[in-house]
């Protein structure tokens, strides 16, 4: 490693990365800025310093980026990529070619029109990305890319640009439907008011809602009578889905504005944006899992929507930086009958041309989820009914039983497993449907438990878990398998773990 | 596979951390016990009855249900007394490994070995009460041959 250590990196940033280095930096005083100008301005004195105060930060913050530009150096050592930055505080950081698993590339408005690129250099170490290179243009972007990744195959003949296959291209009809699909609306408005109700500026108090209800306006509508007053309600109502609707479409169209997937040298390339248009790299050896999501809207437009789990993701949720562990899009959404082909392509590796030998789950799964899911609503329910409801109670609490067992039925009727010579699979759910697939190779642990009730019934529940996914989501668990089921596939799915 | 128990000796630790949390529940529910002279002593005495009777009878019977076995493959741990589970998790998945004392473990020379995964929600996994040297030489069995990505 002596070399390594010798080697000095000569490449420099791009000439405007201190604009954004400006940026970023404003962007992170905004806030103190703003509570200083409101707090420190209460008695209308704005002291000896006010007038000097945001300019004198504006320039630091200046001097600290072209500082920050002109100390930062970058450049490809024998082993791995190297990063100087600082001069007087210097930190060099290696990181090896081998290890790196995606350079991804974001580019806002501004970035593209300077023909530049913020890069981020993942590790399979997970959590924020191993190195935030803000900015380079983006022939130093394919320079690092070949440079990178030729170095990290050694044997393989460098084939810098051949054939990009284009697997998936959204049209704008599609993401119409995708936003339609999507309830990505409804969190901004649910998030905005959120927001305004935090800043004060939207308070729903007793004020409030007198002078509303004093207005002219309130007046109008008490002598409209009853019907159009439902009539009217029903009409707010719609318009207000509607508009969530169309701000979803809106949203969709914007963030997914011509989503390409790509495939070159056997990896997958995603690039997707209207404003800020992001390239996103998924090495197929890193991907862990895909999961095929397919909620009710999904089928009424014959669509599916499919992730993968990338090995370095994991750990993201409880980074504050989450954005930055953004989704691994597969697809937003894509026909239900190209869905096989782009799980194909995703997973090279496991031969997804026979159909699976889907296995149900044990025969009394259904009668346990029957009793408790009708258990659980029966205690959620009885109170809340009685106590606003008095004698028709009986009814609410009654009509739990029914779709307490549709629930039971349905959900043991969609819920399969199976256990291909390559991969697990799970499907689940019946109102959303979705499917697992795990490459046998990429099983990280195995584990089986079983509560008192499950022993009882000679049952138990099955982990296989993966790398990448996040706490909540990643891997497969099957609940309510019979427990010899469990013990036998589990240790087969142990024999083949890693090999 | 063949599964195996772990030093006897893990009994006493848990008994001693049994006994320490009994005490200290003791006298929390002492502080907050029922203000009526008469009726003072019975919360923290009803406490530190049970506590100790349960710090007493509840190690060996955890004991009997914590086992774990090697093989080529890798490492398989049962435990749960109700809630019952066993984690299996081959070799080539183990990232590092830490074995950890604490001074209670380290006055009847048991260590805890725990193994680290890349996955998502085992990332940890332990396994308590052998014996410091034997969970040295289990890691290191482990790591020999566990040569890999881990990915």
């Amino acid at each position: 490693m002596a070399s390594d250590a010798d080697f000095q990196p000569a490449r420099r940033l791009h000439g405007w990365s201190w604009l954004f280095g400006l940026s970023v930096g404003i962007k992170q005083m905004v806030l103190p800025l703003i509570a200083l100008i409101f707090f420190g301005t209460r008695d209308n004195d704005p002291g000896p310093f006010g007038p000097y105060l945001v300019p004198t930060i504006l320039v630091a913050l200046l001097i600290r980026a072209l500082w920050q530009q002109f100390t930062y150096r970058y450049g490809f050592g024998p082993h791995g990529l190297v990063i100087r930055e600082g001069l007087i505080f210097r930190n060099v950081r290696q990181i090896e070619y081998a290890r790196i698993e995606n350079i991804d590339t974001e580019r806002g408005v501004l970035h593209r029109m300077l023909g530049v690129a913020e890069v981020r250099v993942q590790t399979s170490t997970g959590g924020k990305p191993e190195a935030l290179i803000s900015v380079l243009d983006l022939e130093a972007v394919q320079e690092m890319r070949a440079k990178v990744f030729a170095d990290s195959k050694p044997g393989e003949p460098v084939v810098a640009a051949t054939s990009e296959t284009t697997l998936l291209h959204l049209t704008t009809s599609e993401l119409v439907r995708y936003g339609l699909i999507d309830n990505r609306g409804m969190i901004v408005v649910a998030a905005g008011v959120g927001l305004l109700h935090e800043s004060g500026l939207l308070n729903f108090d007793k004020e409030w809602f007198d002078s509303v209800l004093q207005s002219s306006s309130a007046a109008g509508l008490v002598a409209l009578g009853l019907m159009m007053q439902i009539a009217l309600g029903a009409a707010v109502l719609v318009a207000g889905l509607l508009a969530v609707r169309i701000l979803s479409v809106v949203l969709a169209l914007v963030t997914f504005h011509d989503f390409k997937l790509t495939r070159q040298n056997g990896d997958l390339r995603a690039r997707y944006g209207l404003f800020t248009r992001i390239a996103l790299t998924l090495r197929t050896r890193r991907i862990q899992a895909v999961h095929q999501t397919e909620s009710l809207l999904h089928r009424w437009f014959e669509r599916v929507t499919l992730n993968v789990d990338l090995a370095g993701d994991s750990g993201g949720s409880d980074q504050p930086d989450a954005n930055k562990s953004r989704a691994r899009w597969l697809a937003p959404v894509c026909t239900a009958s190209a869905a096989p082909v782009l799980i194909a392509a995703a997973l090279p590796s496991i031969d997804l041309n026979d159909p699976p030998d889907w296995q149900p789950l044990a025969p009394q799964a259904r009668g346990r989820i029957f009793r408790r899911s009708a258990v659980l609503a029966v205690l959620l329910l009885t109170g809340p009914a009685i106590w606003y409801l008095h004698e028709g109670a009986i009814v609410v609490v009654l009509a739990c039983i029914p779709l307490a067992w549709m629930h039971a039925h349905l959900y043991t009727k969609h819920t399969r497993w199976a256990l291909a010579p390559d991969a697990v699979m799970f499907r689940s759910g019946w109102l959303t449907r979705r499917l697992t697939i795990v490459p046998r190779d990429r099983v990280q642990t195995l584990s089986i438990d079983a509560s008192p009730f499950d022993r009882r019934s000679r049952m138990a529940n099955i982990y296989v878990d993966t790398a990448g996914g996040g706490a909540m989501r990643a891997g497969i668990r099957i609940r309510y398998l019979a427990a010899d089921v469990a013990e036998s596939l589990a240790s087969a799915l142990y024999r083949t773990a890693g090999v | 596979m063949q599964l195996t128990q772990v030093d006897p000796a893990i009994i006493r630790v848990w008994r001693w951390h049994g006994t320490f949390t009994a005490l200290i529940l003791t006298v929390l529910s002492g502080g907050f016990s029922l203000p009526i002279p008469a009726l003072w002593p019975f919360p923290p005495l009803f406490v530190a009855i049970a506590g100790l009777t349960l710090a007493w009878v509840w190690p060996p019977i955890a004991y009997r249900h914590l086992r774990f076995g090697v093989d080529d493959t890798g490492i398989a741990i049962e435990s749960g007394v109700l809630w019952r589970s066993r984690v299996a998790l081959p070799r080539v998945r183990i990232q590092h490994t830490d074995v950890s004392q604490g001074p209670l473990e380290r006055r009847y020379n048991i260590g805890t070995l725990k193994l680290y995964t890349a996955g998502s929600r085992h990332v940890r996994i332990e396994l308590p009460g052998l014996n410091h040297d034997e969970a040295l030489a289990l890691r290191d069995a482990l790591l020999a041959e566990g040569r890999g990505s881990g990915v």
